[in-house]
């Protein structure tokens, strides 16, 4: 029985031990080795680094840090784990050579085993790294002429810049609190700067940092807020001094147009000429007496103009073949400002009948009132009068004759013209003179005749327009009065319809009806 | 500009110190009546205004400032297109050609060390510069790399700002006594050709810079710790 106890129990602690290991081998193992290694120096004094540790298997691990020294053969172990942090190790001032290289290794242990890592620091110089600057302050200055900032800063702590053992360089940012942008400043060594681009009303956030011996950059430090207030005093005084500066060029001014407030009044306000009607007394009108005001406005009664003017009418002399189209003074002064209708092919319908015979001069001009009234003299083929002051021509005085604007009267141009009335013709209504060719000697007078009223043996061309007389000039039938529309009429000759549209300064003609010529 | 100017006046106040110190030997030598020696000396006084250590310490420091930047600079712009080649295949910084010379490593040992010493500790660090710089200056120039003219131009004002630098150390060591212008030998063995490929000329480059920015960095420190020792008059400068 003993024995049989004895196996079993021999038995179960071996399969208890298997099982135990088997156990552990499975759930547990040797830790991995750390990786990551960084350091950082603060001051060029002392330093610390860290790892990140591996997987730790399971188990409980401890690490360790043993380092040596470009100079010492010796191997040694990190003299503080706990300064730092976990997973570090900090070196202090005597542990700490500047310029040495470090050849760091990290092992990490546990029951079932370690691991180990080997880490090497060139230089500690490469992982300086101080603490942003402290105690920045930053002041406004309201001064004139303009505020600005007066920024202020101390070295970090523990940086001893006072043995020159560390240089320090700082670096500070301005901007505006809604503004996207820093400003940059580099600053060299000293612990001030005054900023001065800075506009009142504003908000500004000040930050400065700082490296060491051209190493690495701190973080930055806190921000500082700094408003600048808004300068009302100088408002102030900038608009009292340009109210007074304006106001004395106002008060000259002012004075000056006091003095000469009649020479302005001239000048701006000029008198309106009242109107002044002959005979008639303002004071009378104000008197209110009808029968002066009524004889002050209305004249005497007299109406000279009405008579003058019939008078004139009177002055022309009509000079025709035909009796019927001797006017009267009535019908003249009724027509007086009529203007009639020669169609062209009328007359130049005549003319190609005696074209040989005769040069005719044309005036053309036109209204639709007077057209059935052309159109009746014309059916008698007369020309209808003109109240040209033919008796001018008949005194002899050369002229010839250029009708007025849109009225009856023609102003007589002097000219060495018209020495006898033999060549004309006709005379038509109002304004058309017709020379008569035969009459006109050739040669001898042919160039008189061109220079008198410009009318050259050749009529071909239009001559001249004036207001409300054309003078034609007839040649070829074909480069008749229709010069400009020759396209329209190709064959002159044969027809004898048609108008020949004329640019008058006045009016125009138009194509009336035509007129055949038998 | 300003460091062609600095350099002249750095090369007229040696030159004013050489003809003071010599005519100051003379005058040692020959006394005559003291109505005439003191009239003399006097007037040489007056002539040889001595530049004020401080000064020269603060142009120096500045000097040896903008150094240590440009030589940050230059190892930062090497790595940006050529990383490490792995840390471990790097040569060590122990294989500097100037790691032989013993510095202070820390704070405490940096002021304990006299002027003199420091002032020794400078010259002899920059002295070992010169030639590797104008190795480094030639190789630069077919550097197989693709900042190689930004990097080449920057080793030029390097070797500029080295040799004015020396200049003005050669007078303040003259100033500061015989342990100053003690310098100690640190020859460069690397010869004029950094290598055949371009894995090896790169790597061989980068290391070089790196050691030099190491020593630039002792310079300047000890520089500054000199400048502020020295400027218990004018505490404003540190």
């Amino acid at each position: 029985m003993g024995i049989k106890h004895l196996h079993r129990n021999i038995y179960l602690s071996v399969c208890l031990s298997v099982c135990l290991s088997v156990c552990l081998s499975v759930c547990t193992s040797a830790p991995e080795s750390p990786r990551k290694f960084d350091c950082r120096s603060r001051e060029k004094e002392t330093f610390s680094c860290w790892w990140e540790p591996g997987s730790d298997g399971g188990l409980p691990t401890e690490y360790r840090l043993f380092y040596t020294q470009e100079r010492l053969r010796e191997v040694r172990e990190c003299p503080d784990y706990v300064s730092a942090g976990a997973n570090s190790c900090f070196f202090d001032k005597k542990h700490t050579s500047i310029w040495a290289e470090y050849t760091m290794t990290v092992v990490a242990t546990n029951a079932l085993g370690n691991a180990s890592e080997e880490f090497r620091i060139t230089d500690v110089m490469e992982y300086v790294k101080p603490d942003p600057p402290v105690n920045v302050t930053v002041v406004v200055n309201s001064s004139a002429p303009s505020p600005f900032l007066e920024i202020r800063w101390k070295s970090p702590p523990d940086v001893d810049v006072r043995t020159g053992w560390v240089t320090l360089k700082y670096e500070l940012r301005v901007k505006q609190n809604d503004s996207k942008e820093w400003k940059v400043i580099d600053i060299g060594s000293e612990t001030f700067f005054n900023f001065y681009n800075v506009y009142p009303g504003l908000l500004y956030m000040v930050q400065v940092r700082c490296k060491l011996d051209h190493g690495k950059w701190s973080e930055w430090s806190n921000t500082i807020f700094a408003e600048i207030p808004k300068n009302h005093q100088l408002e102030k005084y900038f608009w009292i001094f340009v109210f007074v500066f304006s106001l004395v060029p106002f008060l000259m001014a002012m004075y000056i147009v006091l003095l000469k407030r009649n020479a302005v009044k001239q000048c701006l306000l000029p008198p309106v000429p009242g109107p002044k009607i002959k005979g008639l007394n303002a004071h009378l009108l104000k008197s209110g007496r009808s029968e002066d005001v009524v004889n002050a406005l209305m004249g005497n009664q007299n109406f000279p103009p009405v008579a003058a003017w019939t008078e004139q009418v009177e002055d022309f002399l009509l000079v025709s073949d035909s009796d019927e189209w001797l006017l009267t003074d009535s019908f003249a002064s009724e027509k007086n400002k009529d203007i009639f209708i020669i169609p062209a092919g009328l007359h130049l319908g005549l003319e190609i009948q005696r074209r040989d015979l005769s040069v005719d001069l044309n005036t053309w001009e036109k209204t639709d009132d007077s057209k059935e009234e052309a159109k009746s003299n014309f059916s008698n083929m007369e020309p209808i009068n003109l109240p040209v002051e033919k008796h001018e021509f008949l005194n002899g005085e050369e002229k010839s004759i250029q009708p007025l604007a849109s009225t009856s009267y023609v102003d007589i141009q002097q000219h060495p013209t018209l020495t006898d009335y033999s060549r004309v013709k006709e005379v038509n209504d109002n304004t058309i003179l017709i020379l008569n060719e035969e009459e006109i000697p050739h040669g001898l007078d042919a160039e008189e005749v061109k220079s008198e009223v410009s009318v050259p043996d050749d009529y071909s061309r239009v001559k001249e327009v004036n207001s409300d007389v054309v003078f034609l000039e007839k040649g070829d039938s074909a480069d008749g009065c229709c010069k400009k529309k020759e396209d329209h009429y190709t064959d002159w000759t044969n027809q004898n319809k048609g108008f020949c549209l004329k640019m008058i300064a006045s009016g125009y003609v138009d194509s009336g009806p035509a007129f055949s010529v038998k | 500009m300003q460091q062609k100017s600095e350099k002249r006046q750095l090369g007229q106040r040696r030159n004013r110190l050489r003809t003071c110190r010599t005519d100051k030997r003379t005058m040692a030598q020959r006394r005559i009546s003291g109505g005439k020696l003191f009239i003399t000396v006097v007037y040489l006084v007056a002539m040889c205004r001595a530049v004020p250590v401080n000064d020269l310490l603060d142009r120096a420091s500045q000097r040896s400032d903008k150094m240590h930047s440009l030589s940050t600079l230059l190892t930062q712009e090497m790595d940006s297109h050529f990383p490490p080649y792995g840390r471990m295949q790097m040569p060590r910084p122990a294989d500097c050609h100037t790691s032989a010379l013993q510095t202070p490593n820390d704070k405490e040992q940096a002021l304990q060390v006299s002027e003199s010493d420091l002032m020794s500790l400078a010259r002899s660090l920059l002295q070992a510069w010169v030639d590797p710089l104008a190795v480094l200056s030639t190789s630069a120039i077919t550097l197989p790399h693709p900042s190689k003219s930004s990097i080449s131009s920057k080793i030029q004002e390097l070797q500029e700002h080295s040799k004015s630098l020396g200049d003005g150390l050669d007078i303040l060591s003259g100033k500061m006594g015989p342990s100053a212008q003690a310098i100690s030998f640190l020859p460069y063995t690397g010869g004029t050709d950094l290598g055949q490929d371009r894995v090896t000329i790169l790597n061989k480059f980068n290391f070089l810079l790196s050691c030099l920015r190491r020593d630039s960095h002792k310079i300047d420190s000890f520089l500054k710790v000199l400048r502020c020792r020295a400027a218990k008059l004018q505490p404003e400068l540190c």
